[in-house]
This record gives C-alpha cells, sequence and structure tokens, in this order.
C-alpha cells in the first residue's frame, strides 16, 4: 500500500505527472490517481491517493464493482461500474475520481507504482506487508458535503498541521 | 494541423464588452516562435497599437505556454506574461515559475490575450469550455495570498491555480507584479499594473485537456536523459539546498555582490545574510516548480512571517543593496512584497537610489514629503513600501519607478539611478561580469540578465571559450574581448528556454538545453521537424522582430549602455577592484553581429 510522508514533499508532482503518462500515455493531473494538493498559505504540499484505509469506505458500490486485489488495490470492474459516484462520494479523502466516464483510484500499478519511482524525495513509498491500515474515520464526518478536492485538501490540511508542528519545534 | 505538444487555440477576452473568442492556433503562425516568450513577442509585434499608453484598455495582456508546458521535460513550468510595460514604455515581458503554467496548459489555451477594461474589479475563471466574468468588489485591497485563498474556497475548488495582483497592482504602481502559486512572481516590467489597469483582480484557471506528445518513447527517452543531467550536476546539492540563494556568498567571493547600493562589491557582513544561513535557521523545505527534479526553492518560517522564497534577487536587493544586515527582516520583506504584489528588484532600487542620494546631499527629507530613509533602516524600508503600494504621499511618486520618479531632482540625483532603458538593474555588479554587463545594456525589455544568462564567462573553460567565441577571454569574466559573441550566442538558447518554457537555472546555468537537445525534444513532443541550425535562425530573427518592436516604441542606439557608475567609477576594493566596463565597444560589437544599424 501506498504510504505517504508528506513532510518531504515538495509539491514537484511528478508522483502525479508520472502516473498519468504511464497509465494513459498523457499528462494531466485528472488522468492521475494520486493528485498532489499545495496549500500555499502554509508551505504544506502532498500526495493524495488510495491508502487502503481500514475501513474500506468504497465497498459499498451497488453494482459489485468494486473489488480488493491481492495487493489490497482497489480494482474497479470496467463492465460492472455504472460510474454511479457512489465509491467517490463515499471516500473520505477524494481518492476515487470519475472523469471522463472512467474511475481513477490507485491500484498500485499492479505492484511497480510508477509515482514511487518518480520521487525523488522519498514523500511516497511502496509498504508491502504492512498491517496497520489507516484509519480515515476522523475525515468521514467533516468530508460530508464537500467537493473532492476540498475533501484532499481538508486532508493534506489535517497532515500538514503535523508537519507544521515539527517545523516549530525546529525553530524554538 | 497541431495535433500534439500544443493546446492547439488561442483565447481572447475583451474585458470592456465582457466578451471572449476562441480561435484556433495557426500551426504556420506558431512554429516559427515556439510559444512562450518568442510568441508572446510576436503577438504584440502583429496587434499592438505602439502608441498605446500602457495603462489604457488598448494595451495588451498575454499569458502565454508552449508546446512543452506541463509536459514531462523537467521544469516545463514557466508562463510568460508579456505588455508595453508602464514602466518603461518599451517591450514589458516577466515569467514565473510555479503550477500556475501546467494547469494553464491543461485549459488548452496555448495564449490568452487581455484587453479593454473591465468596468468595476472582476476575476475571470477559465476552463477548458468556458470563460466566466465574476464581480469580485469584496477582493479590493485584499493581498495576492488572500485573494488565493478566497477565491479557492468561493469556487469550492482548492485545486484552481489563481494569478493575481495585489493591492499595489490595484493601485497601478508601475513595478508591480502578477502573484501566482502564492509565492511565484512575473516580477519586472509592471506587469501587474497592466493587470490593475484593466480591472483584473486574478486570472483563474483549471482545464482538463491532456498534453499529449507526438513520440512518447521518444520524448520519454530524452526526458530521462536530461534527468539524469540534472540529478548527476556538480552543483546538484548546493542548488538543492540553497537554490539562487548560493550566489550570496558567490558574487560576494568575485567583489560583485551589489552592497549600499553598488558603491561596493564586497559585504563584509554576508555570513549574517547568505544563502547557508538561511537554510540552516529558516528554511523548513524544499518546494519545487511543476515536474522538477531539482526542488531549489524553498519554504521558511520566521516569528510572524513564512512564505516561498527568497530567490537571489530578492534576497541581495533587500539585505547588502540596501545596507540591511538583518536576515529576518530581508525574509519579512520578501513575503510582504508578494503579498502586496510589489517587484523586489525595482522596490530595493528605488530605496537604495534614494538612501544613496539623501547619503550624498543630493536629496533632502524635504524634497521628500520629510522622508528620510538611511542605510538598513528597517522601519524606514517597511513605511515606504506600504506608501509606494497605496501611493501614500511621497510613495505616490517612488511608485513610478526609480528613473521616472528621479526626473524631479538633479541631474547627479538622476545619474544615480542604476537602469537601462527605465528598467532597474539586477543584483549583479557588471565591473566583475561583463558579458552581463552587455546583457543588460542590449537586454529588449531593458537591464535584465536572463536575456542572455552568459553564465559561460564564469566557468573558466578557456579552449571551449577560444573555439565558440574566438577568444578565450570569453571565458575571463573581467574581460570585455569575445563577450558580444558570447552574448549573441547565449541569447539565442535563453529565448529558445524561454520558448519552451523551462526554467534558465537549469536549462543555461546547469547547462541542461542545447540547440540539439532542443530540436529532438520538439519532434518528439510536438511531431514538427526543426533542425538545430533552424531553431538558431528562428530565436534569432525573434530577437530582430524585438529589436524592431523597440524601436518603434522610440528605443534609440545611444539608450543600450550603462549607467555612468559602471563605465567610469572602478570598485574600492575586493577581486573586482580597479575594473570598469567599456560597454561602448561591447555593444559595437554586438551591434556589428547582428548587422542592426540603430
Amino acid at each position: 500500500m501506498l504510504v505517504v510522508d508528506i513532510g518531504k514533499c515538495t509539491g514537484c508532482r511528478r508522483c502525479e505527472s508520472a502516473c498519468a503518462f504511464f497509465r494513459t500515455g498523457r499528462i494531466s493531473n485528472r488522468l492521475a490517481r494520486v493528485k498532489i494538493v499545495s496549500l500555499y498559505q502554509t508551505g504544506i504540499d502532498g500526495p493524495v491517493a488510495c491508502g487502503q484505509c481500514q475501513e474500506r469506505y468504497c465497498d459499498c458500490c451497488p453494482h459489485d464493482a468494486i473489488t480488493y486485489g491481492s495487493l489490497g488495490q482497489v480494482i474497479v470492474s470496467p463492465t460492472s461500474c455504472r460510474l454511479c459516484g457512489a465509491c467517490q462520494e463515499a471516500c473520505p479523502i477524494g481518492a476515487i475520481e470519475i472523469f471522463n466516464e472512467f474511475v481513477y483510484v490507485c491500484d498500485l500499478c499492479g505492484g511497480r507504482p510508477r509515482c514511487v519511482e518518480a520521487c525523488t524525495e522519498g514523500a511516497i513509498h511502496d509498504q508491502r506487508e504492512e498491517e496497520n491500515h489507516p484509519s480515515l474515520a476522523r475525515f468521514k464526518k467533516g468530508a460530508k458535503g464537500m467537493s473532492l478536492a476540498q475533501k484532499r485538501a481538508a486532508y493534506v490540511e489535517v497532515l500538514g498541521a503535523e508537519v507544521r508542528k515539527t517545523w516549530s519545534k525546529a525553530h524554538a | 494541423m497541431l495535433k500534439c505538444g500544443y493546446g492547439g487555440r488561442i483565447l481572447r477576452i475583451d474585458l470592456s464588452e465582457r466578451r471572449y473568442r476562441v480561435e484556433p492556433l495557426d500551426s504556420s503562425w506558431i512554429k516559427p516562435v515556439i510559444g512562450g516568450r518568442a510568441a508572446n513577442t510576436k503577438r504584440l509585434f502583429e496587434e499592438l497599437d505602439v502608441q498605446c499608453d500602457p495603462l489604457g484598455p488598448e494595451n495588451l495582456l498575454i499569458f502565454g505556454v508552449g508546446p512543452l508546458t506541463g509536459s514531462l521535460l523537467p521544469a516545463s513550468a514557466y508562463y510568460t506574461v508579456t505588455a508595453k510595460s508602464p514602466l518603461t514604455g518599451i517591450l514589458g515581458d516577466s515569467a514565473a515559475g510555479g503550477q500556475f503554467a501546467a494547469e494553464m496548459k491543461l485549459t488548452g489555451f496555448d495564449q490568452i490575450i487581455l484587453s479593454g477594461r473591465a468596468t468595476s474589479l472582476l476575476y475571470l475563471f477559465v476552463t477548458d469550455s468556458s470563460v466566466e466574468f465574476v464581480e469580485c468588489p469584496q477582493y479590493a485591497g485584499s493581498t495576492t495570498l488572500e485573494t488565493t485563498e478566497a477565491i479557492r474556497r468561493d469556487r469550492r475548488d482548492p485545486s484552481v491555480e489563481i494569478a493575481t495582483i495585489g493591492p499595489a497592482g490595484e493601485n497601478r504602481v508601475l513595478f508591480s507584479c502578477i502573484v501566482s502559486s502564492g509565492n511565484r512572481v512575473n516580477g519586472r516590467t509592471g506587469m501587474g499594473a497592466v493587470m490593475g489597469s484593466k480591472r483584473l483582480k486574478a486570472l483563474v484557471v483549471r482545464g482538463s485537456r491532456p498534453v499529449q506528445v507526438a513520440d512518447s518513447l521518444g520524448f520519454l527517452s530524452e526526458v530521462r536523459q536530461i534527468e539524469s543531467d540534472i540529478a548527476k550536476h556538480q552543483e546538484y546539492d548546493k542548488r538543492y539546498k540553497l537554490g539562487t540563494t548560493l550566489l550570496m556568498t558567490d558574487l560576494n567571493r568575485i567583489g560583485i555582490l551589489p552592497t549600499r547600493h553598488f558603491q561596493e562589491g564586497v559585504c563584509d557582513y554576508v555570513d549574517a545574510i547568505s544563502g547557508e544561513r538561511l537554510a540552516s535557521t529558516y528554511k523548513v523545505k524544499n518546494k519545487s516548480c511543476f515536474n522538477c527534479g531539482l526542488h531549489c526553492s524553498r519554504y521558511y518560517v520566521i516569528d510572524g512571517c513564512e512564505a516561498e522564497g527568497p530567490e537571489f534577487e530578492t534576497l541581495c536587493g533587500f539585505t547588502s543593496r540596501i545596507g540591511n544586515q538583518s536576515l529576518p527582516f530581508a525574509l519579512e520583506m520578501n513575503s510582504y512584497l508578494n503579498r502586496l504584489g510589489l517587484d523586489s528588484i525595482s522596490t530595493c532600487e528605488v530605496i537604495g537610489w534614494l538612501m544613496e542620494c539623501q547619503d550624498r546631499d543630493l536629496i533632502s527629507p524635504a524634497d521628500v514629503d520629510g522622508l528620510h530613509i538611511t542605510w538598513g533602516d528597517t522601519d524606514a524600508i517597511r513605511n515606504v513600501i506600504r506608501m509606494i503600494a497605496f501611493r501614500e504621499g511621497i510613495g505616490d511618486k517612488l511608485a513610478e519607478g526609480a528613473t521616472k520618479c528621479s526626473k524631479g531632482f538633479s541631474e547627479d540625483a538622476q545619474k544615480l539611478v542604476m537602469h537601462v532603458k527605465g528598467l532597474d538593474i539586477i543584483c549583479g555588479d557588471p565591473r566583475g561580469i561583463k558579458a552581463y554587463g552587455l546583457t543588460y545594456a542590449i537586454a529588449s525589455r531593458g537591464a535584465d540578465h536572463l536575456r542572455a544568462e552568459p553564465y559561460f564567462e564564469l566557468t573558466d573553460k578557456k579552449e571551449e571559450a577560444k573555439r565558440r567565441f574566438g577568444t578565450e577571454k570569453a571565458a575571463d569574466r573581467l574581460a570585455e574581448e569575445g563577450k558580444a559573441a558570447l552574448v549573441a550566442y547565449s541569447e539565442t538558447i535563453a529565448l529558445l528556454t524561454d520558448s519552451l518554457t523551462m526554467c534558465k537555472n537549469i536549462g543555461l546555468c546547469m547547462d541542461v538545453l542545447d540547440l540539439d537537445r532542443a530540436s529532438r525534444l520538439l519532434r518528439f513532443g510536438t511531431g514538427l521537424d526543426y533542425s538545430a541550425e533552424c531553431l538558431s535562425d528562428m530565436m534569432r530573427k525573434v530577437i530582430d522582430m524585438e529589436f524592431e518592436l523597440n524601436g518603434r516604441f522610440g528605443v534609440k542606439r545611444e539608450d543600450s549602455t550603462l549607467p555612468e557608475r559602471f563605465v567610469k567609477e572602478s570598485l574600492p576594493e575586493g577581486p573586482t577592484k580597479g575594473s570598469t566596463v567599456d560597454i561602448q565597444r561591447m555593444v559595437d560589437e554586438y551591434y556589428a553581429l547582428h548587422k542592426w544599424d540603430g
């Protein structure tokens, strides 16, 4: 599963570009399954991608189009999916997005995540054998009524607050 | 047909009529100029009424990206904003990195051309398929960061990218800038004032048209090579840590760090204000432009203030150049200027000029509304900046920039303005870097180094100098010989870098881009064939076009020179002691190379 250390993220979006390029041959953040949020007022940047949460909020597909692979990755069946948006709505951090009739969500590139290779800063890792899947419960309630980009920003803001604490310590 | 690389469309927006029009980008029009700065220049050349008031509705404000912007090419992250400059009255343009360009590219518009003037303050929201004119009286007077946050909130989309002006642009301070990505700045030549004159608070972009190159595998292999060149570059670690602020100690070491307004070139307190000091005390993280693996920008936090930056120009401009020894104060000013939307180079020049004039009793406090400002007087500096941004009291005159402001004073005071063609000189004393001196003198937007960035003269590569530019002296920073040839070469690469919307630090200073590589990138990227020779010819033609355009604006050959100080006075101490610039000789050689009659 992807594990993010946003304290190391510089906001270069190389993960995003690599994701879109290697999976679609083109570049656009809309085509990427990992999306960078840059919060200019606090200097925080961070990638948002499916981190395989404990709750599996996306496991609510009314058409049974979502299953989970051997790496824990989300697999969306293109034949069963009706693009209803239930998964996108359910994910509290905006890690699933439907764009142009396709569901964009991290599937670990089937085992060799291109975003991890592209990141020169060590801000994204692919951790196998990881048993401590993150809980996103604390984000779920606040996410209600938010746009996908807002959900991502709210998530990064919370993680960023922790990073900012280390900054103030460094200069105390 | 333009299928790859380009968005393939241009967007024309008439702010007076609140109308817009989408036009296809003609491939035969764009091919000889590629994109970015060169394409913007051509647009201005063909469409602008040169007699127009730069702050009138007739002026055009052009945002341009290029065929490889937002692609996998590292540091292909720049957009150029072009207009007739209100500060200089000639060609004005300024580029910025960050994230705006990549998002603008996704709208599918290679150029956004703004004309007219809105009846009230508004912002534009541009997507692939729509343009909204949004009235925003509530943002009047708000800072660039406040506006950015407010628009992201209002649109319920924190991923939109915003290029905005601050109070300085609204008040048409002639050297106000446009700010995007929080702290990325189109600083020079007053593009913020042009935007303010159009009553346009912000240009907001959100796109979804993907960037597609013609030959993905070919492009990828070229990109891999470039990434490797960057990562293995001998200065990678230093640049990663310090960014452009590495120049503080580097320039001081060779005695050309502007100190007390170019009266000295060695700053004895450089260690207190250096990039190294910044990195070890206040820097908290690296920041990056779109898709760049160098991550040379920095974020800092000090008591009560935080921001991205500063780059070298701002750091030097608000420390040694104006006699300030406090690094925290310079960092506070970096953030303050970005929020107000003021260009740091022109701001520090008007302040430094006034300091020197008062020091020499050429301007008394009584001449300037009682303002008394001495070297490093932080309270006075902070105050003056506010007065400039809001055009309060004497700030109203200072807001015209040092060159125009000086006209009301003695000839001696006028001579002390460090400018060429009305644009303030950057932080690098030309007496110790002669090719840069020539670049300031001939640059088409006025005193500027980025038009050529002839970094080669600092490399000491004597043999290569002889082979390429006819004399070993081309690699001797104190010599005038061979510098015209060096600048004439470098300016084509600089323009090429700008037209590919690539970063000059990477393209030029790290020597990553050359003509052959550019031709491969363009072939893989756009499918259009360009030989290295043809690229060089094309860029020369654009340089001729800039020259002709400036001729129409009234620029004369005698304007291509340097302030008297650099020609007649030598520096008092340090490794550049005793040197002056024989600017006439270099300019003559340069004009001869271009076959310009002047």
